[in-house]
């Protein structure tokens, strides 16, 4: 069974802007499941239709029993809180779901280090570089034990070296974890990269124009970027982006 | 530290110093009469002569500011809170308060000192009149300045408005508070200042606008410009106290309180 299922879903903006019609899409157990599209497709319109952040104006969400309160967000910025520190700041959802104090402690300072993170518990967000900002807040969302990650573009700023490092430590805790990861992106390689499916979208209204399962080794490094598969994989979503594109205009 | 932020120190003190030796040179030189413009050792001399006049007017004045002072951050924040709360409050609302802000207190003063039988009473009012508006706008901008990614994550997580508001809201408006604090603590001693001119010498209070009033009736000019000295020098300690303060609390996480040199 789907965790998610969207079905028939649209929305529409009260300015009369028509993101979304007609998506449907079953987000499945365990799976790194990418939406590719260019900008202003509405991916991030989906992601937040998924989370229950805005309403759908047609068609609806279903979301396994269980999954709300569950699910994990991290946002194109770190949008971290300035006025505390970082440990405070990874202890914020579980604070809200009201996990005791200790315990939240504790699940915050193992997710600190598991994105490469201890000993910056005390560090205020201004303190950190931009890359680190971003690994606060994946912790954050780690540390409330999410079944499902939506990522909205989280390091679409940074330099390509961080976000190489970011895309490998994503990939290591989600096989680690074992959750399910809705990542939005506009860049095919870290797709391909990072997901065991793609959702390729297209714009004005957005909507689903092929979805294709990503066929790599699981056990993914810097030598997969450079591999005869990888390229293989990427121009066959350059050709469906190319022709969603082409019957999109 | 360095010799650029050694001199940056020194400039307004050299100025300071360059201006009142040319003032003494000007008042001796010229042979000006004291009663037209003392010189400023005479007036350091009659601060110190009159202090047992001077120092009890000082802290009725301060009693009053920072009561008003008090009043208006307290009042200021609270209706903050409540139009931050609800757009129509703040529609039905802010008008009155944009009223209150931008008639002169010079012309309200009289009114208030008659319909307002205590006089301290009708002090406070009129400080906190000019004094309340900056923290009540601040303060509103501050609480709608919250970042809507962070909005978002607390709905997210199932925050309810009071999490939302002590753990989101309170500390996203402060820095905008503290800023309107500042400027409130200035207009908080104008305010009362000119509510003591107004009251004038009939009044039953003895601030130091009320000794500049008698020292001017008695053409007692060294006196009128020690008490000058005191309003100012209290109006500087309270800009520069609320300033520490501010950085005090903004600490290590905002703009505003990092030493960019360091």
């Amino acid at each position: 069974m789907a965790l998610v299922s969207l079905s028939g879903l649209g929305k529409t903006f009260p300015s009369g802007t028509r993101a979304l019609g007609g998506i449907d899409l079953d987000i499945r157990e365990g799976e790194f499941l990418s939406l590719l599209g260019p900008s202003g497709c509405g991916k991030s319109t989906v992601l937040r239709l998924i989370a229950g952040l805005v309403p759908p104006s047609e068609g609806s969400v279903a979301r396994m029993a269980g999954l709300e309160g569950a699910m994990g967000f991290v946002f194109q910025e770190p949008t971290l809180m300035p006025w505390t520190s970082v440990l405070k700041n990874v202890m914020l959802p579980m604070r809200l779901s009201r996990v005791p104090r200790a315990e939240a402690e504790g699940r915050a300072l193992e997710a600190l280090a598991r994105v490469g993170l201890k000993g910056f518990e005390g560090a205020y967000p201004r303190e950190l570089s931009g890359g680190m900002k971003m690994r606060v807040s994946i912790a954050r969302a780690l540390a409330a034990r999410p079944r499902l990650l939506l990522l909205d573009e989280p390091f679409a700023a940074l330099d390509e070296i961080t976000r190489f490092r970011l895309n490998d430590d994503l990939r290591r805790l989600w096989r680690e974890a074992g959750w399910t990861v809705v990542f939005v992106t506009h860049s095919v390689f870290e797709s391909v990269y990072l997901s065991t499916r793609i959702a390729v979208m297209t714009g004005r209204p957005g909507r689903i124009a092929a979805v294709r399962d990503i066929d790599l080794d699981p056990e993914r490094n810097a030598d997969t970027r450079t591999s005869p598969a990888f390229g293989a994989e990427v121009r066959r979503l350059q050709a469906d982006l190319a022709a969603a594109m082409g019957d999109g205009l | 530290m360095g010799l650029g932020r050694l001199l940056g120190a020194a400039a307004p003190v050299i100025v300071g110093v360059f201006f009142v030796a040319g003032w003494e040179a000007l008042v001796r030189i010229g042979q000006i009469p004291v009663y037209i413009l003392p010189g400023p050792i005479l007036i350091a001399q009659t601060l110190v002569a009159d202090w047992g006049t001077l120092w009890p007017s000082l802290v009725v004045t301060l009693k009053i500011t920072f009561a008003a002072l008090g009043v208006a951050t307290v009042g200021g924040v609270a209706l903050a809170l409540l139009f931050a709360s609800s757009r129509w409050v703040e529609r039905a609302l802010f008008p009155y308060a944009v009223i209150l802000q931008v008639t002169p207190l010079v012309a309200i003063a009289p009114l208030l000192l008659i319909y307002i039988t205590d006089v301290n009473v009708a002090l406070l009012v009129c400080a906190w009149i000019v004094a309340f508006f900056p923290v009540l706008s601040n303060t509103t901008l501050g609480l709608r300045s919250a970042d809507p990614g962070l909005l978002e994550l607390f709905r997210l997580y199932g925050a309810g408005p009071w999490s939302t508001l002590f753990l989101l809201r309170l500390p996203s408006a402060l820095p905008y508070f503290l800023g309107g604090l500042r400027i409130a603590g200035g207009l908080a001693l104008i305010g009362a200042v000119v509510a003591e001119f107004t009251a004038g010498t009939g009044g039953t209070a003895s601030g130091l606008a009320f000794r500049i009033l008698e020292a001017g009736y008695r053409l007692n000019i060294p006196r009128m410009f020690a008490a000058l000295f005191l309003i100012s020098g209290a109006g500087i300690a309270i800009f520069a106290g609320l300033g520490l303060v501010s950085r005090l609390v903004l600490g290590r996480w905002h703009d505003s309180a990092i030493d960019r040199d360091a």
